[in-house]
């Protein structure tokens, strides 16, 4: 009746899911650690291509417009807009494949 | 110094779950499995497919190209042991 095999609802009844409605601290840092990494695939991309000297439109576009992880805001690493909730944000881990999708950016206006 | 003319790219994350395009970009490069490497040159049609899969991928600029069987045999640990060989048959001393 305790710990392990403590009659909880996921163990009792069949498919629950329990999702925290905020992330953790450690959750954070490698949410953090995997914003950085895309940042510095992109500037190897921008470096590479510039010794061999190319342009390119889309990279010129997410340079201009994507905040880097040390430009971002707290607000916009750990959460996004999402117009059903009552203050406009949610979790970013709500967002499916979130660890594998960027998303960086809030609508006009949010 | 020569400048880094390829892209040594690494898939570190799996599309599984992905929309499809995304996988199809991944062959595209010649990705199949994780942790697969391959070598791509430095352009601006292969700088696209690098950026559609930025989060899933690693890239490290690289002087030169490695195929396939390359980075194969770069991979496999030495063996232990080597064969060994007949020694040449000692010549007879050159007579006067």
């Amino acid at each position: 009746m305790f710990g392990l095999f403590k009659p909880t609802s996921p163990l009792l009844g069949g498919l629950l899911w329990k999702n925290p409605w905020r992330i953790s601290s450690n959750r954070k840092l490698r949410q953090r650690a995997r914003l950085r990494r895309v940042d510095k695939i992109v500037a190897i991309v921008d470096r590479a291509l510039a010794r061999v000297g190319h342009d390119m439109k889309s990279l010129d576009r997410w340079k201009a417009e994507m905040p880097t992880e040390a430009e971002m805001l707290p607000r916009d690493k750990y959460t996004m807009f999402d117009k059903k909730e009552k203050t406009y944000r949610k979790g970013v881990h709500k967002l499916p494949k979130w660890t594998r999708v960027s998303q960086r950016l809030n609508p006009p206006g949010f | 110094m020569s400048s880094p003319t390829w892209f040594r790219i690494t898939l570190m994350r799996s599309a599984i779950g992905l929309p499809r395009r995304t996988l199809g970009i991944l062959r595209a490069l010649g990705l199949k499995k994780r942790m697969a490497v391959v070598y791509q040159p430095v352009s601006r049609d292969i700088a696209g497919m690098i950026l559609k899969v930025k989060e899933l991928v690693d890239v490290e600029e690289a002087d030169s190209y490695m195929s396939k069987a390359q980075i194969k045999d770069s991979r496999r640990p030495d063996p232990g042991f080597y064969v060994e060989q007949r020694a040449p048959r000692p010549q007879p001393p050159a007579t006067q």
